[in-house]
């Protein structure tokens, strides 16, 4: 292919010592360091980069920048890469995306032929019957879906994030941006600034000669002063409540999100460059402005041999320019300033080969050129609750009201020659400096300083105009064109909406799906507006836009995720458990034993000897103060007044609607300090939920809380022997069932460990002692008391065998026998409710629920046949009725090692769960069996004395 | 002049497109009369579906549907667009079973194809508990005579390759609950749909038409108050969401609801790689992808009441990072745009269908998160209810009543995320 390069340009900013080699749709070529994708291409005489969404149409260059919409490739395993933006690297391999069977023939192409039958929500309209057919309709429709490839094997690409506090943080680094940077920076703010691109310099990097000096001096003044920190090739992602600023840096593929509370931001996006609507304005060939100065100013490449310019305004007049000194013949310059409708439509088969102007004069030429006007950028302005206002003498939105810590600057608000673009920035970022230093002295006060604040004089500055310059509105052609080149959708596509009745700028959106592509609004979207205008006879401010929304450019979901951050639990025993055969469960957060083996076996061991567990996911609070009863009172169902020191009670926790949500232990340790365990998973919700109502309810209240779930491991001795076993290894405390009874508390030493909690309470049904212990000591204490109990049978036991255990005694376990809507009643704790408490949480509802009657019940159950066990969650249906309705369901169900037949617990409906009745459960194979109701929970030893010995 | 209305069909596109000529309007517009018999506040899926049925079951057509901004701009515009009936409770799944068959059958009784893709809903367990949960959920499904089962790890992995089923993630996948019918909808045309058949039959669309006030004399309902005058009327439906609380307010009526903002985001599009919906409960999201190639992505309720439509960017880092727990190998897509929408909350998460205190004032409110899959059963049954005075077996359970009787619907009991 033959070279479009140019020789040296003076601000070029390719290497032309540095090759890079590259791959092209599996063909070599070369560019320099410092190439976009789409330079180097384009240098080497590639026209054609991409194939439309739903025509299938060959596109090249627009814009030549990240927004460009025609210049999506796929770079290896990466989708939808900007390769207007994009930098050449070694070896990249680019393809094009969503091409069959090639880029140059592709055989969906035929759509453009059937074009005219494909109107804006055609597929509304067809494929409505055989409805037999809509599937396979379906999977076609599908295999046109627009964008690259995913690979599913891709390794995770999880990217570290960071957080910033700059005082100033500027949206764009061109003259305006740099600007407000420095001026910022000088009135004592630390700045940063945030440039899209892959330098500073806005529009004055490809400005040609003139613009020069003046950037040479602002990068020189920026690189010289430390308060400004400068990200290029990063993008300000949005802006939310109280300038919570989400930025992207781009390195290449690999992206990083920073999170920056910014005191003030200034938004100095400067504008966009806005596509003209005629026919062939899609064809390759067919540029912005911005795309010619790019290609010759940056990269040193020739975007044509013989061009027309079609130009509206100063960019046009600069492209003219370049391409003069670029040495591309200027065939015709149509001045639409003079008269709009000068341009017609581009000619050409799958390229520009000649533009038809008024009066059916065609010029042969390779590249057109048009310069119509702006679309402002407001997107980070309107996300801070701006509505832009239409300013019609400028063709353009225009920024509206702003809030106090959100600063517009530069091209963005008004026009004029670069001094007066700086002369702007430069008097925002002044002010956003004494605004964001205002605010950081204000945060300062409330912080207690041992040295006096930063102040700050407090006058504001007035920010001159920076008027709009005059535009003549420039939307569409007298020809039909793309209105959204992402979505193949022309000006005509919108009219018709509008004729079909989706006549309100969000309905024809969502119509034609105009702007609802990669580039969104930013391209097309004022066009679209415009279109839509003209057919609805409405004007361009009623009309209004669609909703900006974040992000103001696309994120990869690495760089939001970041890092993952969710943090897998460990018990200080877990090495021994892994050591010693445990298979392990995910139990929430937590990774623990589900069993050693033979869950039957532990369960044996323990009702005949002892048996450990590791039960340190427990959630464990400490609780002191004075009032610490008044708020267990409030917070459990049962009464708290009477816990004496020493006593241990056990309680329900209950939303405010009467659901059980957790429930535990408490233990009254000393006068003022109490121990309190939750369940494994509700270790987080309970210690929130205590200090939500101290915070919001009882300020007063002497109770300070502390999560102390990591801080002490802790372990279950349960079995007959547990005692004997506990004695041994017990100090300083009275182990003797007369001295400490079941449900109480102690602090002890245990193996010479000295603040040990021991709770005599059983969850297992038997003679048993929670020992709670520093963690740093917990695999000393769990080796010690398997020493001291090596001949007493002491055996480990995991989280199935307790399982088992807590079945055989009945005890339900919340978010398993329980679900969102069982209140107390329901769960047959009615006897821990006391209503004639003065207030708790849930109690007008269980008071309610007391005197209605409980809908459901939780009941023990038997299958009569003892040797099924029905599945958990076994429907229990009413057979008597003809089709069969569900009457309950099985919560919990188990082979009892210890009876030597199954048991259950189950939720039925009231009138069903009579101690004695017969149920029928449907098993989900579909055969039913009978099962027994109890009268109680409790399968195993209900009298408890077991447990009390 | 082309005709009203215009039959859309393969035929009748190619017929326009030959010929070039244009579509008549979808639906009309009209100027606002003094008097309707019914007048619906909210021009959303549920206001236009009621409209449909109306018309369409009952032959009452002097309605009129009353829309402050566009149709479809509110909940119905902003949903995931998911339809499934894979519910925990036994009324909750009959209700959305009638809501899949009328989905099925939508596109050729409106005459326009709302592309429902029934590509499967797989709801993935990541740990014993939720598994417990999916089967609890099948049981009562299979009883109900609805297409649901749990599946293995292995068939996860088959359905949907892009899923890691390896135990490398915090959260492995040990099964799922797998619903063959559901699928997404474009959900736009639902509304569009609903629209055209509506107007087609004789009801009034007045969009940018906002109610301001309801009259109410003793306890009866004789009017409403709107943007542009005065309307009377003996019959009140209230079909918005986000708002139904000010609306009911206007009415003198109490509604226990609470609006909290849902968070849902889209990717820039891909080939297609995922072909069912994958719901994750105990990751809060859930994620499908569109026949455009995007991945649509939504979360559980924002946990504090808000009227916001904006966007949090904790919200599209914690999605992200959830994704990729399941998805690894997406990390490099983009996110495009992200949004919220409103849920009416009520405290047992089952709607409020039904007659009020006040006469001739009825409700179809607090749909919550699930708004969008119900649309057309809550149509259907309201326009019953409606015409005939009696409240349907389906929505029995549903009524406002309920809150004072204790006879609390069941759903609660599900996974927090329910899509």
């Amino acid at each position: 292919m033959t070279s479009h390069r140019l020789p040296v340009q003076p601000g070029e900013l390719i290497d032309r010592d540095d090759l890079v080699d590259f791959r092209w749709n599996g063909v070599e070529h070369g560019g320099f360091a410092g190439d976009t994708i789409a330079s180097a291409l384009a240098a080497g005489g590639v026209e054609v980069f991409s194939r439309s969404f739903k025509y299938r149409r060959p596109r090249g260059i627009l814009t030549a920048d990240f927004h460009d919409p025609n210049l999506f490739v796929q770079v290896g395993d990466e989708p939808n890469v900007r390769a207007g933006h994009r930098r050449l690297a070694p070896g990249m391999n680019v393809t094009a995306q969503g091409t069959w069977p090639s880029l140059e023939f592709d055989a969906r192409a035929a759509n453009r032929i059937v074009g005219r039958f494909l109107s804006p929500g055609f597929y509304y309209k067809t494929f409505i019957s055989p409805a037999s057919l809509r599937s396979t309709y379906q999977r076609i429709l599908r295999r046109f879906g627009a964008g690259g490839k995913i690979d599913p094997a891709t390794p995770p690409a999880h990217a570290g994030k960071r957080f910033a506090h700059p005082d100033v943080l500027v949206a764009g680094g061109g003259p305006a941006g740099m600007a407000a940077a420095l001026a910022a920076s000088h009135r004592g703010a630390r700045v940063m600034l945030v440039e899209e691109n892959h330098r500073l310099g806005g529009h004055l990097l490809y400005g040609g000669p003139d613009a020069a000096p003046p950037l040479a001096e602002l990068c020189a003044q920026i690189e010289a002063d430390d308060a400004i920190e400068v990200l290029t090739d990063s993008v300000v992602s949005g802006r939310y409540d109280h300038n919570w600023v989400g930025v992207v840096e781009r390195h290449g593929g690999e992206e990083h999100l920073v999170k920056a509370r910014a005191k003030c931001l200034v938004v100095a996006a400067g504008k966009i460059e806005r596509p003209f609507v005629f026919a062939g304005n899609d064809l390759p060939g067919v540029m912005l402005s911005g795309a010619v100065s790019r290609l010759i100013n940056l990269y040193s490449v020739a975007p044509g041999t013989r061009v027309v310019v079609a130009t509206a305004n100063e960019s046009g007049d600069a492209a003219i320019a370049d391409l003069e000194r670029a040495g591309v013949e200027v065939a015709e310059v149509a001045d639409l300033r003079r008269s709009s409708s000068q341009l017609v439509r581009a000619i050409g088969k799958g390229k520009l080969e000649a533009v038809e102007l008024s009066g059916g004069r065609k010029v042969e030429a390779d590249l057109l050129v048009t310069a119509v006007g702006w679309t402002t950028p407001t997107s980070l302005l309107n996300m801070a609750g701006d509505r832009p206002v239409y300013d019609p003498a400028a063709a353009r939105f225009l920024p509206g009201d702003l809030p106090q810590d959100v600063l517009a600057a530069g091209g963005i608000v008004g026009d004029g020659p670069v001094e007066s673009i700086v002369e702007h920035g430069r008097f925002v970022g002044f002010e956003a400096g004494r605004r964001a230093l205002t605010t950081r002295a204000a945060w300062q006060r409330l912080t207690p300083r041992a040295e006096p604040s930063d102040e700050v004089a407090a006058e504001s500055t007035d920010i001159p105009e920076l008027p709009a310059a005059g535009h003549p509105e420039l939307f569409a052609g007298p020809t039909d064109g793309f209105v959204d080149f992402s979505e193949d959708v022309k000006g005509s596509d919108v009219a018709m909406a509008v004729a079909e009745g989706y006549d309100s700028m969000e309905l024809a959106k969502r119509y034609t799906t105009a702007t609802m592509g990669p580039i969104q609004g930013k391209l097309g979207g004022v066009n679209a507006v415009a279109v839509h205008a003209a057919a609805a006879a409405a004007t361009i401010e009623a009309t209004g836009t669609t909703s900006w929304r974040p992000p103001y450019a696309p994120i990869t979901l690495g760089a939001l995720a970041g890092v993952d951050e969710d943090p897998v639990r460990y018990s200080p025993m877990h090495d021994w458990h892994v050591a010693n055969g445990a298979t392990p469960i995910v139990a929430g957060q937590w990774i623990r034993p589900d069993h050693y083996g033979d869950p039957s076996r532990e369960v044996l061991n323990t009702r005949s000897n002892v048996g450990i567990i590791d039960a340190s996911p427990l959630g464990k609070i400490d609780l002191r103060g004075r009032d610490v009863t008044k708020l267990l009172d409030f917070v459990y169902t049962n009464r708290w007044e009477s816990l004496r020191v020493g006593a241990v009670r056990y309680g329900v926790m209950c939303a405010e609607d009467g659901v059980v949500f957790d429930d535990g232990v408490t233990a009254r340790l000393e006068a003022d300090r109490y121990y309190m365990t939750t369940t494994s998973g509700g270790a987080g919700r309970v210690w929130n939920w205590l200090d939500e109502w101290l915070q919001t309810s009882f300020p007063t209240w002497d109770v300070r809380t502390t999560a102390v779930t990591d801080g002490y491991a802790a372990m279950n001795v349960a079995g007959p022997r547990s005692r004997e076993l506990l004695e041994r290894v017990a100090s300083e405390v009275d182990l003797s069932a007369e001295s400490f009874a079941y449900m109480n508390g102690r602090v002890a030493t245990v193996a010479g460990v000295t603040d040990c909690i021991i709770l005599r309470i059983g969850f297992t049904g038997e003679l048993s002692y929670e020992v709670h212990v520093p963690a740093g000591y917990g695999l000393h204490v769990w080796q010690s008391l398997l020493d001291a109990g090596s001949d007493l049978g002491i055996a480990p036991f995991g989280l199935e065998a307790q399982r088992i255990m807590r079945l055989e005694k009945g005890h339900f376990l919340v978010g398993q026998d329980t679900d969102g809507l069982t209140k107390a009643h329901t769960a047959g704790v009615g006897g821990l409710i006391k209503v004639d408490k003065a207030d708790f949480s849930g109690k007008p509802e269980l008071l309610w629920e007391g005197e209605s009657g409980a809908p459901r019940r939780l009941v023990a159950l038997q299958p009569v046949d003892g040797s099924v066990v029905p599945p958990e969650a076994s429907q229990i249906v009413d057979s008597a009725t003809e089709v069969s309705r569900t009457i309950g369901r099985v919560t919990s169900s188990r082979m009892s090692p210890t009876l030597g037949r199954s048991i259950c617990l189950a939720i039925v409906d009231t009138p069903y769960g009579e101690g004695g009745a017969t149920l029928t459960v449907r098993l989900p194979e579909g055969r039913d069996i009978a099962a027994t109701v109890l009268d109680h929970h409790v399968h195993l030893d209900p009298e408890g004395e077991r447990l009390r010995g | 002049m082309a005709r009203y209305p215009s039959r859309y069909s393969a035929l009748s596109l190619l017929r326009k497109g030959a010929t070039r000529s244009n579509w008549p309007r979808a639906w009309r517009h009209h100027e606002l009369k003094s008097s309707y018999d019914v007048v619906i506040i909210g021009g959303g899926l549920h206001g236009l579906a009621t409209a449909y049925y109306l018309a369409r079951n009952h032959g009452i057509t002097n309605v009129a549907v009353l829309e402050k901004a566009y149709i479809g701009g509110g909940g119905s515009g902003r949903n995931t667009a998911i339809v499934r009936s894979n519910y925990l409770t036994p009324e909750g799944s009959a209700f959305y079973d009638r809501s899949v068959q009328l989905y099925e059958g939508l596109t050729e009784d409106l005459n326009f194809n709302i592309m429902f893709e029934q590509r499967g809903h797989m709801t993935l367990a990541h740990n014993d508990a939720s598994l417990r949960t999916m089967r609890w959920r099948a049981e009562v499904n299979k009883l109900g005579g609805i297409d649901s089962k749990v599946i293995s790890p292995a068939e996860v992995k088959e359905l949907a390759p892009a899923i890691d089923i390896s135990d490398r993630p915090r959260y492995p996948i040990h099964g799922a609950l797998w619903h063959p019918p559901g699928g997404i909808v474009r959900h736009d045309a639902v509304v569009w749909g609903y629209a055209r058949g509506a107007d087609a039959r004789g009801a009034h669309i007045h969009q940018g038409t906002e109610v301001t006030g309801i009259d109410v004399a003793g306890d009866r309902v004789i009017g409403v108050q709107t943007s542009h005058g005065p309307v009377a009327t003996p019959i009140v439906i209230n079909c918005t969401a986000g708002w139904s609380t000010l609306i009911a307010d206007m009415a003198g009526v109490q509604l226990p609801i609470t609006t909290r903002p849902l968070q849902a985001a889209v990717t820039e599009p891909v080939q297609p790689f995922l072909d069912p919906v994958i719901v994750s409960g105990t990751l809060h999201v859930y994620v499908s992808q569109t026949a455009r190639g995007e991945l649509v992505f939504g979360a559980s309720v924002d946990p504090y009441s808000s009227y916001s439509s904006r966007g949090s960017l904790g919200f599209t880092e914690g999605l992200a990072g959830h994704v990729l727990e399941l998805m690894p190998g997406i990390s490099k897509m983009r996110l495009l745009r992200q949004w919220a929408g409103l849920c009416d909350m009520t405290p047992d998460f089952g709607p409020i269908i039904g007659p009020t205190p006040v006469d001739g004032f009825y409700v179809d409110v607090g749909w919550g998160t699930y708004g969008f899959k119900a649309g057309p059963v809550a149509g259907e049954q309201v326009a019953a209810m409606v015409a005939t005075g009696a409240i349907p077996e389906l929505i029995a359970s549903f009524g406002l009543e309920r809150f004072e009787e204790g006879a609390l619907t069941a759903e609660k009991g599900a996974a927090a995320v329910g899509h």
